[in-house]
């Protein structure tokens, strides 16, 4: 896209809420940042990465004031680490006139006005609330300086707003706080319209290094994730898992499972191909559902080799999606390369997680969740709609995309239906690694060439993928795209090649696997971007054509064009890519276009050598002592191994500095957004460099981070230099652009290191 | 009779009749609802559960509740001194990590490292943080954190 998108918005609520008098005066004002029903939504947002439409009829966010609170936002997106409740409160707080931290910010329940979609994805909650959200609390603030001019008998002229409170001007000791305003206004309230907003050269709020709201009770330990849930007589509950994907479930023998200590319930629900156990630890439930005798069948025994062979791109094979110019004729002389992404997974330090309460009038769960809204509809399906359900969301410990649309909340409430208590279910890591919804496994054939002055005349791109968002989508609508179009909606972010070649054409074939994939940071955009950006570079090379210059003299004039060769330039001179390097470091660069935001990045990389990080963990270092920590007189659920200290693995690969170059648009938040950028860089060199989901028979061979390692700190390179490219466009993607170009640049700097083109990930060099 | 943690956070708790065996992180987390000490692998890789036990950084779901009940416990919520953070934890608040799941891990674990190591170089401070993980990436700032708090910790003292 050559535009920012055009977010449509209005307020549509009028009517304002004034729930009781005096004190307890609560005034509501809501807004519609109107999202279309979830499948003409996610065409736009994934096809074309616009946002917006319309729709919905209870407010998007919203405020409350009352004078116990003082001023409450509601916000339907999730915490995940994106900092996103903070961002919020500054976006609120430059209109409002008070401090971000005045602000009491409160996620929406899925009772809380909005009943559409719009979950936390796509990098997409600072951009489609950027407008919406000013506008309501600008809106606010003029309600209340109109009625506290009522209050103070003066003319709204005279009422400034500032700190949280309405003042009259020249007369500091006449001042109303808002809340006090709220309280002692009688009547309705009536919303004015045309507010103006600020322009951007008087923000005070907005790009200011606010501190984050929720971090004071995390580094106190008093805040709430999914796991931390609690309800008075809650119980746990664990569930049986199938030893391959796709399995059924026969039959089930309880053995004496139900006599064992603080086992409440044994459910066996074969129609739903459904067992677990409710027990009164977590400890106990783990245990107990280990012992049940389970028999299952028809899974599948796909092995690695079998699963690597069924996504192998072929040129030329699938559905096109974009073609230009004639390709057949102008590939002359291709150059021709293939490149795999594999399966991986998400990681995320806090499992899926539920907490659900069954009861015969309601429903009500306590959820890690991206989207509340799509946890009461999983619900929905399973009991119906005659009795509300309400689903809190939680704060999340990681995600990533994982908590999009989960099973533990299904789970949880079989289980407090059956026993009659509210039951929280918590995956263990090694449900996690064996039985998520895994990264995609992506292959991509690519043919093009390049004329005599290094402009690429010819570009065919073939990618072979597995779902990302196709499988979710309600029959028949995921069924017709997947088995007559071989489509998945999911494929596209990242997909296009931001260059300027005549002759372009891309074919995509949707790979059915009977291992369940899914959203995942970025999703298309990583594998996509590592094919795409190393193919780009081997094109350069063909013509030996500095990377950086080849890459400028490719893109066009567009406004996404110009975007990306500023943050070119920018990278370039941060990166100082004219300066030699000393003999055995070299760089890599890859740049990459989406959610509206150009990233450029140049890493450099030594390999082989180092002993560095051979070294054994700090395991047996006088301030942890591991052989303390070994397993005590208890039998350990099968989830605990015998932990040794254990040594990390030799990186060949060392990525020892990245530099970065963005433009995001307005960038909100900086420190939160360079996080943000570093968090993706570390993410993305985990996928380059180590992580792999192994299949074998039908099942993953890992089950912890002793065989599924992630990126750790000695293998982080100490220096993430994070370079904002600035810019006139309201605020863009953030939480995701960055994991782009990450695997290209590596394997790009490996190549320009070692002459080895690396094109499968992990990379691993040749002996 | 109940086995009863004699120093845990400063004060005295019980551990439930039946629960002898229970594995630390759950008396901790289940039953007496200290949210800082966090479940992520249950197998010692992570981290997130970390707890001092007698000021050595130890993996709560390696080790049974009774086995350490006369032992001197802090969890996360115990550092603070009132509304005085630890600097370990002032360290954090300036420079989060992301979600911040995993902190707790890391300011535990840094806790116990600068007690026995208050002015530790980089390559000291890679090699004691290195035992756990964050997910968002969140390392260079635990590097930097780690020195920051180094300092307050001196600069007080």
């Amino acid at each position: 896209m050559n535009r920012p998108p055009k977010m449509k918005w209005r307020i549509t609520r009028r009517r304002f809420l004034l729930i009781g008098a005096g004190t307890l005066g609560v005034l509501g004002v809501g807004i519609h940042a109107g999202l279309k029903a979830i499948i003409p939504s996610l065409v736009d947002e994934f096809a074309t990465e616009t946002g917006g439409g319309s729709g919905s009829s209870k407010p998007l966010l919203w405020f409350g004031i009352d004078r116990q609170q003082g001023v409450t936002l509601y916000v339907p997106k999730g915490e995940m680490g994106q900092g996103v409740q903070s961002m919020m409160a500054q976006l609120a707080a430059e209109e409002l006139e008070l401090e971000p931290t005045q602000l009491r910010i409160v996620m929406a329940n899925s009772s809380q006005g909005f009943d559409s979609l719009h979950g936390t994805y796509a990098s997409s909650s600072t951009t489609s609330l950027y407008q919406p959200l000013r506008q309501a609390a600008a809106n606010l603030r003029e309600m209340l300086r109109i009625e506290a001019a009522k209050q103070f008998g003066v003319p709204v002229s005279e009422i400034i707003a500032a700190k949280g409170a309405c003042f009259v001007k020249k007369k500091a000791d006449r001042q109303l706080e808002y809340s006090k305003i709220v309280a002692a206004k009688i009547g309705e309230w009536i919303e004015p319209t045309a507010v103006k907003l600020k322009s951007r050269q008087d923000f005070t709020k907005i790009g200011q290094n606010t501190p984050r709201v929720d971090v004071r009770d995390k580094v106190l330990g008093k805040s709430q994730y999914g796991m931390q849930a609690r309800v008075p007589k809650m119980m746990f509950g664990a569930v049986a898992r199938p030893p391959q994907f796709g399995a059924t479930l026969r039959s089930v023998n309880p053995g004496d499972v139900a006599s064992m200590p603080g086992v409440k319930k044994v459910v066996i629900d074969i129609a739903n191909n459904f067992a677990g156990v409710v027990a009164d630890t977590r400890t106990r439930a783990w245990n107990a559902v280990a012992k049940l005798q389970l028999e299952y069948v028809n899974g599948s025994n796909i092995s690695q080799s079998e699963l690597d062979r069924l996504v192998t791109a072929k040129a030329g094979e699938g559905t096109v999606v974009r073609t230009r110019g004639d390709v057949n004729e102008a590939l002359k002389n291709p150059l021709v390369a293939a490149y795999r992404t594999p399966l991986a997974a998400h990681a995320h330090l806090e499992p899926l997680t539920a907490l659900v309460d069954v009861r015969q009038e309601t429903i009500e769960a306590w959820v890690s969740t991206q989207d509340v809204s799509l946890e009461v509809a999983a619900l929905e399906k399973v009991f119906g709609k005659n009795r509300p359900i309400i689903v809190h969301g939680m704060q999340m410990g990681g995600s990533f995309g994982r908590k999009g649309n989960q099973t533990a909340i299904v789970e949880a409430a079989r289980l407090s239906q059956a026993a009659g208590v509210p039951v929280q279910v918590t995956w263990t890591r090694k449900e996690e690694m064996q039985n998520s919804l895994y990264r995609q496994p992506a292959h991509a054939v690519l043919r093009g060439n390049v004329d005599r002055h290094g402009r690429i005349v010819a570009l065919e791109h073939t990618v072979a993928s597995g779902d990302i968002l196709t499988g979710s989508l309600e029959p028949p609508v995921g069924s017709l795209l997947a088995k007559v179009y071989q489509i998945d909606l999911g494929v596209f972010i990242g997909l296009f090649s931001p260059y300027q070649m005549a002759n372009y054409r891309v074919y995509t074939r949707l790979i059915e696997l009977p291992i369940p994939t899914g959203l995942w940071r970025g999703v298309g955009l990583f594998p996509h971007v590592f094919a795409l950006e190393s193919f780009t570079d081997e094109l350069a090379h063909s013509v030996k054509i500095d990377p950086i210059e080849f890459r400028l003299l490719n893109l066009p004039n567009t406004a996404e064009g110009k975007r990306l060769k500023a943050v070119l330039a920018e990278v370039k001179t941060k990166s100082q890519w004219a300066n030699t390097l000393p003999t055995g470091i070299a760089r890599g660069v890859a740049c990459s276009f989406s959610s509206n935001t150009a990233v450029a990045m140049v890493v450099e990389v030594q390999v082989g050598g180092s002993e560095r990080s051979k070294s054994s963990l700090a395991m047996q270092s006088s301030h942890f002592d591991f052989a303390q920590s070994s397993p005590a007189g208890t039998s350990p659920n099968e989830d605990i191994g015998s932990p040794q200290p254990y040594f990390v693995p030799a990186q060949p690969i060392q990525v020892t500095r990245v530099v970065i170059a963005i433009d995001p648009g307005l960038v909100v938040n900086p420190n939160g957004a360079a996080l943000q950028a570093r968090g993706s860089v570390v993410m993305g060199l985990s996928s380059t460099l180590i992580e792999q989901v192994l299949i074998e028979n039908g099942a993953v061979t890992q089950r912890n981070f002793d065989d599924y390692p992630i990126l750790r700190l000695s293998q982080t390179p100490p220096q993430i230099d994070v370079h904002f490219v600035a810019s006139d466009l309201d605020p863009q993607g953030m939480g995701e652009p960055v994991i782009g170009p990450v695997a290209a640049a590596v394997a790009n700097a490996v190549f320009a290191l070692t002459g080895q083109r690396l094109r499968d990930l992990p990379l691993q060099l040749k002996p | 009779m109940s086995p009863i943690f004699s120093n845990l956070n400063g004060k005295t708790a019980t551990i439930p009749d039946d629960l002898h065996d229970e594995l630390l992180i759950w008396v901790l987390h289940d039953t007496l609802k200290l949210n800082g000490t966090r479940y992520g692998c249950g197998a010692g890789w992570c981290g997130s559960c970390t707890v001092l036990v007698d000021n050595i950084a130890t993996r709560s779901c390696q080790i049974s509740a009774a086995k350490v009940v006369d032992r001197d416990l802090i969890t996360l919520e115990g550092l603070a001194k009132g509304e005085t953070l630890h600097p370990v934890q002032q360290a954090f608040l300036e420079n989060p990590l992301q979600c911040c799941y995993c902190m707790t891990g890391h300011i535990m674990t840094a806790v116990a490292f600068l007690n026995q190591n208050p002015q530790p170089n980089p390559a000291e401070i890679d090699a004691a943080m290195d035992i756990n993980l964050c997910r968002c990436g969140g390392y260079n700032n635990i590097r930097k954190n780690v020195l920051r708090a180094s300092e307050l910790m001196r600069g007080q003292s």
